[in-house]
């Protein structure tokens, strides 16, 4: 049985300048594997990983060592080597999100299915690899659907999104207000964005700033003299501003919310010192979320995540099982085919020496069906028990092996 | 009859909790032909008795409370059907099987009123008052969601999975929706009722008191109907009016009923 072998240097086992300095490539990787090993490599931002079968883990050490500059016992310190069922377990978790630094994060699939992309287009993963690829997308999607991982967001846009969604259902027609350029704003109107938010203003006290944004973001600028009037006409207001007092007052919050006859109004308050007054929570209908309530928020999403890791991992412990029991049938393949060989063979034989009689090509067919029908429940048992000692017993049963030598010899 | 539509009242209610505490939607379907299959048993059972009686069964206060459920029932019935709103039932059914098992079955003889000379007035109040208060019992039930849903979003615990319920603004509309409609209801009740006590002759005395509390329901359920439609009081103050509004509505549904209780249809002929 081949075995899948796996290095990760990951965040868990190196620090960054170590992790930055480990890129793997299929070019070199298979410059120092056996010829007939498959393998496949990941380069993320927290982590750079190879699985490959056949060859030992000697050759992908020397490459790291190469690769990175440290000496072997160093590189053995900061990975982890894993082989056989834990390799394929790792493999699985890591597509996943089960090892991710944020729990559950969904990007790396995304990452591991480039990542496939590359070798299958350099022609680096075959069979094994290929099985244990789609098993490992298979695993992930299965965590997604029966687990409740995905289902607790723990970033600050998806936090936003979230609430919005809890008070107004479908955000895609809500007006979402971006105030500040800064790099939290703009990240978090990336993400409303990429959620299908359609209305994406943009207010910075700099207007050429806020236009720059909002080119960049499929949005439109606003004036910051209008925040007011801005404020009226969004659903969600996510504010993150480097201003030193609060630039959102609740009597603003308050003219706001009559102008909009009291609709639902949330403001995410993501900026330190805070940029809205913490009295624009009375208002009515406006829900005021500063960073320590989302933080408390995130906290407990975290707790739920870890929760449902416990699932997660049950899942992949059936997966895995489910790919080791293919990966043993691969054994069996080659007796099966010599058992249905065997009987091709006989049945020939039979046939040849009845030809005179009746159509040898009919005879031959007939032949030939009623021994694939008495196999059948042979090679029923293989496939159900590919077992290193069935298929011995088989071998030695119908002496495949001295056949096979003859059919050589001959 | 009866008890079997309490039976399926109580199973659809309790999955329906158990659905929304799990927040698992498999068995939902199930659930939705459940509910069905209650509504339909209750609505044959009355259809049964208005055609063998020629009235509808509302003669005597428990038998109006069957029929409160069936109109309820039947209101909520494109809310269940719909993926965001499914949750409702939740909130409805258990109250509506605790209602069905202090109610009576819709059967036996409609009462004296059958006697009354003005039997269309007395079907059109009947029908129109009862559908009103259905009307404002599915907008007390969207308020209870919308209050508890908006308390959970204040307080964060949206990863609670019991938080997946409809959408505030969701909410909110069916509160709006069913609040009009049903203050439509109780309006049109009111103008059959006084017509139907002109018709009878029954005079003043023989309807005041209930006249009374009617016009204090219609009241109150027309300043909620202001404030949310003039004033803009949407979301929470609405909620708390309307749940306000049904309390008032059933204390004085019990009140008439055990201190003046001959003193509407029966009392009139």
């Amino acid at each position: 049985m081949e075995r899948i072998r796996c290095i990760s240097v990951s965040h868990k086992s190196a620090p960054v300048d170590v992790r930055e300095r480990i890129r793997m490539d299929g070019e070199s990787l298979r410059e120092v594997l056996d010829p007939d090993a498959e393998c496949f490599w990941l380069n993320t931002c927290n982590r750079s990983e190879v699985y490959w079968t056949i060859s030992g883990p000697d050759a992908v050490y020397g490459l790291l060592c190469r690769l990175s500059g440290f000496d072997r016992a160093r590189i053995e310190a900061m990975s982890v080597y894993l082989e056989g069922r834990h390799a394929v377990s790792h493999l699985f978790s890591v597509a996943s999100g089960l090892d991710s630094m944020v729990l559950g994060e969904t990007q790396i699939l995304g990452q591991v299915k480039d990542a496939y992309r590359e070798a299958l287009a350099a022609g680096s993963t075959r069979t094994v690899l290929n099985k244990a690829l789609h098993r490992a997308f298979r695993a992930a999607k299965r965590v997604r659907t029966e687990t409740g991982i995905g289902a607790y967001p723990v970033s600050v846009a998806s936090q936003a999104v979230e609430l919005a969604e809890h008070v107004f259902g479908d955000i895609t027609g809500s007006t979402v207000l971006v105030v500040g350029a800064g790099d939290m704003a703009s990240i978090a109107a990336r993400r409303l964005r990429d959620r299908g938010v359609r209305s994406l203003r943009i207010v910075n006290r700099t207007y050429e700033t806020a236009q720059a944004l909002a080119c960049e973001l499929g949005g439109e600028a606003g004036r910051f003299e209008d925040l007011e009037r801005e404020l009226a006409s969004s659903d969600v207001v996510i504010t993150s501003t480097g201003a030193a007092r609060p630039i959102i007052t609740r009597e603003m919050v308050q003219r706001a919310m009559g102008i909009r006859r009291n609709r639902p109004l949330i403001i995410v308050d993501i900026a330190l010192p805070r940029d809205v007054d913490e009295g624009a929570k009375e208002c009515y209908n406006c829900y005021l979320y500063d960073i320590d309530a989302l933080q408390a928020i995130v906290d407990r999403h975290f707790a739920e995540r870890e929760a449902e890791a416990a699932r997660a991992m049950a899942i992949i412990e059936e997966e895995v099982a489910t790919f080791e029991r293919w990966l043993r049938s691969l054994s069996a393949q080659a007796t099966i085919r010599d058992l249905y060989a065997l009987a091709d063979a006989i049945a020939v034989e039979q046939a040849r020496e009845v030809s005179s009689k009746v159509d040898a090509t009919v005879v031959e067919q007939a032949l030939r069906t009623s021994l694939r029908r008495m196999l059948h429940r042979p090679v029923s048992f293989l496939k159900e028990h590919p077992d290193a000692r069935h298929i011995e017993y088989v071998r030695r049963i119908f002496r495949l092996d001295e056949d096979h030598e003859d059919r050589h010899k001959g | 009859m009866h008890g079997l539509t309490l039976t399926l009242y109580a199973l659809a209610g309790l999955g329906f909790v158990v659905q929304l505490i799990a927040g698992n939607t498999r068995f939902l379907g199930v659930l939705r032909v459940l509910y069905l299959l209650a509504a339909s048993t209750l609505l044959s059972s009355f259809v049964a008795a208005w055609v063998s009686s020629g009235l509808p069964s509302a003669a005597t206060p428990q038998q109006a409370l069957s029929m409160l459920v069936l109109f309820s029932s039947l209101a909520l019935v494109p809310l269940v059907f719909r993926e965001r709103t499914a949750a409702l039932a939740a909130f409805f059914l258990p109250a509506a099987a605790i209602v069905l098992a202090f109610s009576a079955p819709f059967s036996g003889p409609p009462g004296p009123v059958a006697l009354a000379p003005h039997r269309m007035w007395y079907v059109l109040h009947t029908v129109s008052v009862i559908a009103g208060e259905a009307l404002l019992l599915v907008a007390s039930v969207s308020s209870g969601a919308y209050l508890l849903h908006e308390r959970m979003i204040r307080h964060g615990d949206i990863h609670l999975k019991i938080s997946r319920l409809p959408p505030l603004t969701v909410l909110d509309w069916i509160t709006a929706v069913s609040l009009a409609s049903g203050f439509c209801a109780i309006s049109a009740g009111m103008i059959t009722g006084g017509l139907w006590a002109t018709a009878t002759h029954a005079g003043l005395a023989g309807v005041a008191p209930k006249a009374v509390s009617g016009g204090i329901i219609w009241s109150v359920c027309a300043l909620c109907v202001h404030q949310r439609f003039a004033v803009g009081w949407k979301g929470r103050r609405t909620a708390i009016m309307v749940l306000f509004c049904l309390a008032l509505m059933a204390v004085l549904f019990v009140g008439m009923n055990t201190f003046f209780p001959f003193a509407h249809g029966v009392r009139l002929i």
